[in-house]
């Protein structure tokens, strides 16, 4: 059993700057984006920027109402791992 | 002839005239063939993969797209088809669709016959070669596609894709001064380019921030095309045009 724990961070280049790392246990397995008011429909929703690892390869670019959603998304993806 | 078959018969010469000279008696063979007049809805197949036509279709006005859906859903759109295109001439000769062909907004089409463009090509051997050349300009369009999917920055991409829709219509005479009609919801650039929606929406900002391009309602105009077209990598070469209009 893995535990997922976030770290908020900044990324740069966007208007939509607040991101969260996601670990399971200590490896870096995304980097999720909250998109800002520029994204119309889609803003306030999260965005898997960046996976990390096989279970989570080729995410086809989810995005997530809520970063809990997110994140219970990932774990379930790491957890069959 | 009615109006909307005459319109029809004129978008036609119009979008063979960027690709040979017609003389006037191949465009009034042309106006012989018959035609069959619809209206279609946004969204609407005109022709499946796996089907067996017996006719192709012109889009008379709208705008129509050829795409596959693959795994979970998904889709990649191949090409992008205007005023004067026929997006499924193929099914003359290649019997079996292998893709399908949708309209992305209301869209006006005229069913033709494969039957009676057969007949009008036999004898009409410079028409003939007017359609050879279009699908050979179509294997280009491909080409210069996967060039970008593989090897292009999503700017590139899409910056490449605004230079190619504004080169056609501008070809046919549909852009109106530097502004083209802008219908591509940036869910289909993004399954056009291998884009996620995300993505595309922040190029399409940066383009916009950059001056480059205005995006108002339905129409996009070309702010700098000289910086766009450099932006892009674009050059029009690929799309065989008679008289290069941009």
């Amino acid at each position: 059993m893995k535990y997922l724990n976030l770290q908020p961070v900044q990324v740069c280049g966007y208007p939509d700057s607040e991101g969260q790392l996601v670990f399971a246990d200590e490896d870096l397995v995304a980097v999720l984006v909250h998109l800002s008011e520029d994204f119309g429909d889609d803003a306030g929703d999260w965005y898997i920027e960046a996976a990390f690892g096989p279970s989570l390869t080729d995410p086809l670019n989810p995005m997530f109402h809520s970063l809990d959603e997110a994140v219970r998304w990932i774990d379930r993806k790491i957890q069959k791992q | 002839m009615s109006s909307a078959a005459k319109t029809a018969f004129e978008r036609l010469a119009m979008k063979l005239n960027t690709i040979i000279r017609l003389t006037d008696e191949e465009l009034r063979s042309i106006s012989s063939l018959p035609l069959i007049i619809r209206e279609l809805r946004p969204d609407q197949d005109i022709v499946r993969e796996g089907d067996r036509p017996t006719q192709c279709c012109l889009i008379i006005e709208g705008l129509a797209y050829r795409y596959k859906i693959v795994g979970e859903g998904r889709r990649q759109i191949f090409s992008y088809h205007i005023s004067g295109d026929t997006p499924d001439m193929q099914s003359l000769h290649l019997e079996r669709m292998d893709h399908n062909v949708g309209t992305l907004i209301a869209t006006k089409v005229a069913f033709i016959p494969h039957h009676d463009v057969r007949i009008l090509t036999a004898k009409q051997p410079r028409v003939l070669a007017a359609l050879w050349r279009d699908g050979l300009i179509d294997a280009a369009i491909f080409r210069e596609w996967m060039v970008g999917m593989g090897r292009r920055t999503a700017l590139t991409r899409i910056a490449h894709l605004i230079c190619e829709l504004y080169t056609r219509y501008a070809a046919v005479r549909l852009n109106d001064g530097q502004s083209i009609p802008h219908h591509l919801r940036q869910t289909d650039i993004g399954d056009s380019l291998g884009l996620s929606t995300v993505h595309v929406n922040r190029v399409i900002q940066k383009l916009k921030t950059s001056k480059l391009v205005a995006i108002n309602g339905k129409a996009l105009t070309i702010l700098d095309w000289s910086k766009l077209k450099e932006v892009a990598e674009f050059d029009a070469n690929y799309l065989h045009l008679r008289e290069m209009a941009a």
